[in-house]
């Protein structure tokens, strides 16, 4: 599946949860969560589908605690329907490939360094905010306590991040001037991934199934 | 858009979903999701705000798949925070916390169908326990899925105005200027 073009597993992804939602329950559900865990299966036991049945299962225990057993089953199987979609993209669609065929379709280039650059921001940011947390412990900085405490706390966990980003967005700012990035520029891309006509018809036929779907809910 | 503004965006949505080292640390029950969409907006208006937002709930479902529909949360909070800060309620934390109360409330109030219709109020644990708590003091069970909503934002709101506030205060003036709204949002314009 990673060799699938990036908007066909984008779509795969939306169809999915969107047919659970549209298509009577619990049947629909059932079939839509059956196809999100083989796909989930296929890429990988322990690397996709034990994340998505772990994600899942706390949905289950709180619909079991709120409501009756028709509703636990109709939003379970959504819920797990969504949850096993996602997982399932997250782990095969990479970002790369996917800005790549943004440039590819004529998307500007903002858009798509807006996408990488978000992706890549994360994780680095999330570092940076456990370093702080880390230096902060390290002068004696205590957690704990009365609400006040914690909240005073908090702020001297995050003013130093937050802080530290808006300053580095001035340096983002300038490396980006000096290559020339404009608002509406059009790159050419590098690689970009095949989009074999079968897909395309894949795509749009995925499309045609939602609709008519939606016309028999709303009908 | 100006370059500046473009750079803002990836950084703003990397805060928002940071923070949560934080919150982390000093086990309070805020989620401070908004935090990144908050502040680009009160840094550079409403529409750098919803781009903010809308990518913080993208990549935010990556994480968990139930966050994508309250994308429209997300965007009433940038347009929110925009009038705030037109009005110039980042000033201080006397205008700020009241300004985050009335957040709370209309973002209590918007994700609570959400949350109800498709979700049966189990986007998260904490909402889930809250809406049983609800359930056993006797509430309805729309009622109750508010009271899990209003609970977990209402001081959640709060909390991120009063710390965006903190940090456009700490600012220096000419980094302020830089951004098109941060001076008239703390009132020094």
């Amino acid at each position: 599946m990673r060799t699938r073009h990036p908007f066909t597993l984008l779509t795969l992804a939306a169809a999915l949860p969107t047919l659970a939602w549209l298509l009577p329950a619990p049947a629909g559900a059932l079939g839509t969560a059956a196809v999100a865990f083989g796909l989930a299966t296929a890429a990988g036991v322990r690397r996709v589908l034990v994340p998505a049945v772990v994600t899942a299962a706390p949905f289950w225990l709180f619909l079991f605690v709120l409501h009756d057993l028709p509703t636990t089953l109709a939003i379970g199987l959504r819920i797990t329907t969504m949850v096993a979609g996602f997982v399932w993209l997250a782990a095969v669609l990479a970002p790369d490939r996917l800005v790549e065929a943004m440039v590819a379709r004529g998307w500007s280039v903002t858009v798509a360094y807006v996408f990488a650059a978000t992706l890549s921001a994360v994780p680095l940011f999330r570092a940076r905010a456990r370093r702080i947390v880390e230096a902060q412990r390290c002068r004696g900085l205590s957690p704990r306590g009365s609400v006040a405490k914690r909240l005073r706390a908090l702020r001297a966990l995050a003013l130093p991040l937050l802080l530290s980003a808006l300053h580095e967005v001035d340096e983002r700012a300038l490396a980006l001037e000096t290559r020339g990035l404009r608002s509406g520029a059009r790159r050419t891309p590098l690689a970009p991934p095949p989009d074999p006509a079968l897909e395309r018809a894949a795509r749009w036929a995925l499309l045609l199934v939602c609709i008519a779907a939606l016309v028999g809910r709303l009908v | 858009m100006p370059v500046r503004l473009l750079a803002l965006i990836p950084v703003a949505v990397a805060i928002s979903l940071a923070l949560s080292a934080a919150v982390e640390a000093v086990a309070l029950p805020l989620f401070l999701d908004t935090t990144g969409t908050i502040l680009a907006t009160a840094l550079a208006g409403p529409s750098v705000g919803v781009a903010v937002g809308v990518l913080t709930s993208a990549v935010n479902t990556l994480r968990n798949p139930t966050f994508w529909p309250f994308v429209v949360i997300q965007i009433i909070v940038a347009l929110y925070a925009g009038l705030a800060a037109r009005a110039g309620l980042f000033r201080g934390l006397r205008t700020a916390v009241p300004a985050g109360l009335g957040l709370g409330v209309i973002a209590s109030l918007t994700s609570t169908p959400i949350s109800y219709f498709l979700f049966g109020c189990t986007t998260t644990g904490g909402i889930a326990l809250t809406t049983a708590l609800g359930r056993a003091l006797g509430l309805p069970p729309l009622g109750a899925c508010f009271f899990g909503s209003f609970v977990s934002d209402f001081g959640d709101k709060a909390v991120t105005f009063a710390l965006v506030t903190s940090v456009l205060h700490a600012l220096p003036r000419r980094t302020a200027a830089r951004f098109p709204l941060a001076l008239r949002a703390i009132g020094a314009a």
